[in-house]
């Protein structure tokens, strides 16, 4: 009997979790924001549809890179314009909430369509994220609230409407919060099992890969390791406990939030600027309609003029309101579809990408020189042993196997720290340390081997009192060739120290 | 109504389903070769990053001799900063309709032969200038280095292939072992035991990275 109830118990939450009723206001801001978002890149292609997605161009197939040749058609460039075109009028009505259901239902399967026409230079993982959420608001009512559908709806029952808004079951909405707590703990998945996330190396060269946007912030972070290294933990931390803590009432505030302050952390860090703002479009589904009336109440409070953001929406219901009563909405909406197809594809013919009619015939290939061309293609040149090391540093302090600090100045007693890190692949390796006086001559020297799985080697160094206070010289040596040198200077008393025997440098 | 909550547990179902697909195969490492919808269930948006930087340079040959950057002169796509999209086709899937794309749209001379190479240099070449002088003591002399990973007829189709130079660094780095190359050399039967027409076949039509350039048959 226990059994019967708990297990009832277990499925009507189940049940209240996903077909609860609310009014979709969380699902109409992710319609507005994610669409609006996922345009900008789309909207900036549109002079390259030509070259990116047609047959008179170079588009490259998502399907082609797992082998499964090309199964989506490649339009001619008119046809593929005018598409293009009808596909960002469809995600704009989106975004103003005209028409709302067929907008997603055209808009999404021309968005996916020209993603995976392009998967060099469009398709992306924030495309795949928006695309589930494009997928989820067309199965939505996210267009009953604010939105033009839900303006022209109210003018029409007039004196007959109500002012309780709609309400529907909000299992769209879960589905895009349980999108998110896969995505994050797939993402963790994914950095346990790639070498060297947890030694900060691969953030720091993802750092310094400037594939996405500029990134000055992250050039600076990735010259400090170890910040890395724990920045990398508490990451993973949160991905994997994402899922655990996003409905708990508490919990939402700590896993959003985090949530948040890692997006803004990936544009300062990585460059990266639409898949933040993609992600953050998403969280706007966790808000509940309660979470809405607080929102409210705390805008009213702070008397924050908000009818202003309803102008729009406003001016273009009155605009529609103009046409024909004869002539349906949905028809005007084809109508003006049709018109941006033509228009689209007159707009690709004018851009001329090619910059054939412009200049009365096709532009001319750059000659180059041909010792620099030569020197291209007949380039066998072994790497420089300095290239096969990223960095050389001293100090006194590690964390993660990586030096935490940077210092030029010891005492004796000190034991000096001097690490490299090593840029991979590389092979097996005989790499030297040498301490040299001021003079250039050799004081003292380890070796080691640094096999072909090593990214760093360390080389700890006893000051103890062997030295006189003096400048010295760190220098690392790779197959016997100098690689790098740094200065330090030995201070203090080398008597306050029991004498060292002469064998236990290193 | 009753339906459509069917319909709509069914959707949900079958969506939880997938998404639980695909991490676990992720994870597992099972089921993902070779397929396309995996690309929207599976989670891998940090899979690692190269210690060098690379560029695609591709240089076009006339009969007379002459060489050609084959870069679109109308100004290159760069979709995510200020590298051109060419750049961000890693495994070179693209190259052959980019070539052809390239050539078709533009004036020259007959083409002969291109070649395709890869530009290569350490990733601490691309930290500021000011940010190198407080870190790094050394002067910051960037070298290039050119790794030949292709050539290909005017149409974009390759005739030769070369290995990825990451490859190439990787296995120069294991073969270059006494002992392994002897072991190599006696496993090695005279006869091909394992030839394979429609491999080669495959060898000839894509480029393909060196990873089973171990395979000593």
């Amino acid at each position: 009997m226990k059994t019967t109830t708990s297990g009832t118990s277990w499925f009507g939450g189940l049940k209240a979790f996903f077909f609860a009723e609310q009014s979709p206001y969380g699902l109409a801001l992710v319609r507005m924001f994610l669409t609006s978002v996922a345009l900008v890149p789309m909207i900036r292609r549109f002079p390259r549809v030509r070259e990116l997605f047609s047959s008179d161009g170079a588009p490259q197939q998502l399907a082609e890179l797992f082998g499964q040749g090309r199964p989506l058609p490649e339009l001619p460039p008119a046809f593929a314009a005018a598409l293009y075109g009808v596909m960002i009028f469809a995600l704009i009505c989106g975004v103003f909430g005209f028409r709302t259901r067929m907008a997603f239902l055209i808009g999404t399967p021309l968005y996916l369509y020209f993603n995976l026409l392009d998967a060099v230079s469009t398709m992306t993982k924030y495309s795949v994220i928006a695309s589930h959420m494009f997928l989820m608001l067309t199965l939505s009512n996210c267009g009953s609230v604010w939105s033009i559908d839900a303006i022209l709806r109210r003018w029409k029952e007039g004196p007959a409407a109500t002012a309780i808004p709609p309400r529907f079951p909000v299992w769209p909405a879960r589905l895009i919060q349980m999108l998110f707590c896969f995505v994050y703990f797939g993402a963790a998945i994914t950095k346990i099992q790639t070498q060297a996330f947890f030694s900060g190396e691969q953030m720091r060269y993802w750092m310094l890969s400037n594939w996405n946007y500029s990134n000055p912030f992250g050039e600076v972070l990735a010259m400090w390791t170890p910040v890395l290294l724990a920045c990398g933990y508490f990451t993973v931390v949160w991905e994997i406990t994402f899922p655990f803590l996003a409905w708990r009432p508490a919990g939402r505030y700590f896993a959003l939030g985090v949530g948040i302050l890692f997006h803004i952390m990936t544009w300062i860090t990585l460059g990266l600027y639409i898949f933040p703002l993609i992600c953050i479009s998403g969280y706007l589904s966790f808000l509940m309609e309660d979470d809405i009336v607080a929102i409210r109440r705390f805008v009213h409070r702070l008397r924050i003029p908000t009818s202003l953001l309803g102008f729009p929406r406003f001016a273009i219901a009155r605009m529609i309101e103009m046409r024909p009563q004869s002539v349906p909405s949905s028809i005007l909406w084809i109508g003006l579809a049709v018109v941006v197809a033509v228009a689209s594809a007159e707009a690709d013919y004018r851009i001329d990408v090619y910059g054939i009619r412009r200049n009365n015939g096709p532009l001319a290939l750059q000659k180059i020189d041909s010792r620099e061309a030569l020197a291209m293609i007949n380039n066998p040149k072994p790497l420089r042993e300095k290239d096969k090391f990223f960095s050389f540093d001293i100090g006194n302090m590690m964390v993660g196997g990586q030096l935490g600090n940077r210092r030029n100045t010891f005492e004796f007693g000190d034991t000096i720290i001097a690490h490299c890190n090593i840029n991979p692949p590389h092979e097996d390796m005989w790499v030297d340390c040498v301490v040299e006086d001021s003079d250039g001559r050799i004081v003292d020297s380890s070796g080691q081997y640094v096999t072909r799985e090593q990214l760093f080697a360390n080389f700890n160094y006893d000051a103890g009192n062997k030295l006189v206070p003096g400048e010295y010289w760190m220098v690392l040596k790779s197959s016997g060739n100098e690689v790098a040198r740094r200065p330090f200077t030995l201070t203090g008393d080398p008597q306050s120290l029991p004498t060292m025997s002469d064998f236990v440098t290193n | 109504m009753q339906i459509r909550r069917m319909a709509s547990g069914l959707f949900i179902l079958a969506y939880l389903m997938c998404l639980a697909w695909g991490v676990g195969a992720h994870a597992l490492k099972v089921g993902l070769a070779g397929n396309t919808t995996s690309y929207f269930c599976v989670w891998d948006m940090f899979c690692g990053w190269q210690a060098y930087d690379n560029r695609t340079r591709i240089i076009g040959e006339d009969s007379n001799g002459n060489y050609y950057a084959v870069e679109e002169p109308w100004g290159a796509f760069t979709p995510f900063g200020n590298v051109a999209r060419v750049n961000y086709d890693v495994s070179n899937n693209m190259i052959s309709r980019h070539i052809k794309n390239v050539l078709d749209h533009s004036q020259h001379a007959g083409i002969d032969r291109v070649y395709v190479v890869q530009e290569i240099w350490p990733k601490q070449f691309n930290v500021p200038d000011r940010l190198w002088s407080h870190y790094f003591h050394e002067p910051k002399d960037k070298t290039s280095y050119y790794n030949l990973r292709a050539i290909c007829d005017a149409s974009g189709m390759p005739v030769e292939s070369y290995p990825d130079w990451f490859n190439a660094q990787t296995l120069n780095g294991i073969a270059d072992n006494p002992r392994l190359q002897r072991a190599a050399e006696r496993a090695t039967p005279y006869y091909n035991t394992f030839f394979n027409p429609s491999e080669l076949k495959a060898q000839r039509s894509t480029f393909r990275s060196s990873a089973d350039g171990l395979n000593t048959n």
